[in-house]
């Protein structure tokens, strides 16, 4: 059993173990010469004894005197026999019982070299392997640390966005703020101005009634005027017929007092003179019926123009569908500006549950400080295993170490527990360590004294 | 007119969200990194409505801040609450002891915080 443990484990032993007094060869040595040294011994132990026997019986035969002389013989023989040989027979036996002895320890102590030579590999190994264990923990301290600052580094954009959000939202706030203001002074001021153009345009209205009655009164009498001067049309013709019928007589009585002769000269000068005024008559009205119809035709051109005005006033009855236009545009107004009003109001409320909702989100935000603390506890507690691994590492590589251990890891983890500072870091190491988890001594969250 | 708070955190996400909080529900902000930050603060004429510290910080703690605090003529009677990852109950005792007004453990949330902070602040 032993030389099959021996067997397996002996091709794991390094050179170094070859060297000194722990050589294989040399304790092979040692052996021989062991037992070559228990030979001698014990060769020397019989021929002391031996010696002695010898002294022993010269001793008795000189003291027993010469009468014992024919006995020396058979003396020595029964001390010979009695004494030397079973002394000589029991070392022969006790060397035997030592070589075997000497066997058996070679081989337990060949056992045992390399189960030594292979602890002290196995040492230098793990010495070697914690000794690596270093720059590890170092790498995964620097990757929480980098991811720390990371985390802080991205929350710190996070809020900073909230933050602009937020100052945009109150901008925009600030903005519907003044609309509001804007809008009920705009809705107050078109109402007072559409009440105030109410009144001028009623006025207005009234006053152009009061214009067009006027005006047709004096369409009117100018059309009754055109009418009475049109009227004067035919005695121009009668006046021209007379003026006519005038100059036919008075040339009727020139020829007359032509024929006359002397005595009719006279009258042929008022017959002459008579006709002269026929024609002249006859010429006045002419230039009268040209002025009459002149006038007729301006008369008349004015008459248009009369019209067209009272037509104009009269349309001025669509006034009064203006103000009820605008009496509606107002309504119209009012309500659009309620429902701005009421909208406005609503973005209002919104702005303030979206305050709520971000106030909650930056709430939230506060896990980064608590993971933060939570993995920095985790970094010293890295740093905490580094120190104490070099400390095995080392202890390995010392032959003279005891096994002792000032610290251990389970004096280490009591050490974390004792420093948490948050509920759920005892939970999860009760979790994962054992121990009763459910038991919750905490106090509130919130604790106002 | 709104009201001041100072707030003492090392941890710059913390100042920064709180701030941020505060700010957009109509408080003043002061902030300081450690607790004789906010000292120094106090102590060249700052007067806040109300002190919010953190307890486990650099330079001095929160613990300290406070005794100090109280000690500070015209303080004694300023709301000081607490806002840390402390949770033990014989820590919120010695806070009590030295005079804090409230013990939060983070994480709080922002409305829950604006919430305290207006039942100790009344009228804010």
């Amino acid at each position: 059993m032993a030389s099959a443990a021996f067997t397996s484990v002996q091709p794991a032993v390094p050179a170094h173990s070859q060297l000194g007094a722990g050589n294989p060869d040399a304790l092979e040595f040692d052996r021989k010469g062991r037992l070559n040294r228990i030979r001698r011994r014990l060769v020397s132990e019989g021929l002391i004894r031996t010696a002695l026997l010898f002294l022993l019986w010269l001793s008795l035969s000189y003291a027993l005197g010469p009468e014992l002389a024919p006995y020396r013989l058979r003396i020595a023989a029964l001390i010979f026999l009695f004494v030397a040989l079973p002394g000589l027979l029991y070392k022969r036996r006790h060397f035997a019982e030592a070589r075997r002895s000497v066997a058996e320890m070679w081989a337990f102590g060949q056992y045992k070299f390399s189960e030594i030579s292979n602890m002290l590999a196995s040492r230098k190994s793990l010495h070697g392997e914690i000794g690596e264990s270093k720059p590890y923990i170092d790498v995964l301290h620097g990757q929480i640390g980098d991811s720390i600052a990371e985390s802080e580094r991205e929350v710190i954009q996070v809020i900073e966005q909230i933050g602009l959000l937020i100052e945009q939202s109150n901008l925009q706030r600030e903005h519907i703020g003044r609309s509001i203001q804007s809008g009920k002074a705009l809705t107050e001021s078109t109402h007072a101005r559409v009440e105030s153009n109410k009144e001028i345009i009623a006025a207005i209205e009234m006053q152009m009634e009061e214009q067009t009655s006027e005006l047709r009164t004096n369409f009117e009498r100018i059309q009754g005027l055109a009418n009475e001067v049109g009227a004067l049309t035919p005695l121009i013709k009668v006046i021209t017929s007379i003026a006519q019928q005038t100059s036919l007589l008075a040339l009727n009585a020139e020829i007359e007092a032509a024929q006359a002769g002397k005595a009719g000269r006279g009258f042929a000068v008022v017959a002459f003179e008579v006709r002269k005024l026929a024609v002249l008559a006859t010429q006045a009205a002419a230039d009268i019926g040209n002025k009459i119809n002149a006038t007729c035709k301006r008369v008349d051109s004015e008459m248009d123009a009369a019209k067209a005005s009272i037509e104009i006033h009269e349309a001025s009855k669509t006034m009064g569908h203006l103000v009820s236009e605008l009496g509606q545009m107002q309504q119209e107004f009012s309500a659009n500006s309620e429902l701005l009003l009421e909208v406005i109001g609503e973005v209002d409320a919104n702005y303030q549950e979206s305050v709520n909702r971000l106030s909650q989100a930056l709430g939230h935000i506060q896990f980064q400080d608590v993971m933060r603390q939570r993995m920095e506890h985790v970094q010293a507690a890295l740093l905490e295993m580094r120190e104490h691994l070099l400390l095995l590492s080392a202890k390995a590589d010392d032959t003279a170490w005891d096994g002792s251990f000032e610290r251990t890891f389970r004096n280490i983890l009591a050490g974390h527990f004792e420093k948490y500072r948050m509920a759920s870091q005892t939970v999860t190491h009760l979790n994962v360590a054992g121990g009763d988890s459910s038991a919750n001594h905490s106090r509130p969250a919130i604790e106002l004294f | 007119m709104a009201m001041t708070i100072l707030v003492v955190d090392d941890s710059a996400t913390m100042l920064l969200s709180l701030k941020t909080n505060l700010a957009m529900n109509g408080f003043q902000v002061e902030t300081a990194g450690h607790g004789q930050a906010a000292l120094d603060k106090l102590n060249s004429g700052l007067k806040p409505n109300l002190i919010l510290t953190d307890i486990n910080m650099p330079v001095m703690g929160g613990m300290e801040l406070i005794g100090k605090v109280r000690a500070l003529p015209g303080m004694r009677f300023v709301p000081i609450l607490t806002l840390t990852t402390e949770s033990e109950a014989a820590k919120r005792d010695e806070g009590k002891r030295l005079g804090a007004t409230g013990w939060l453990v983070k994480p709080v949330s922002g409305d829950d915080l604006v919430r305290v902070i207006r039942k100790v602040l009344p009228g804010a």
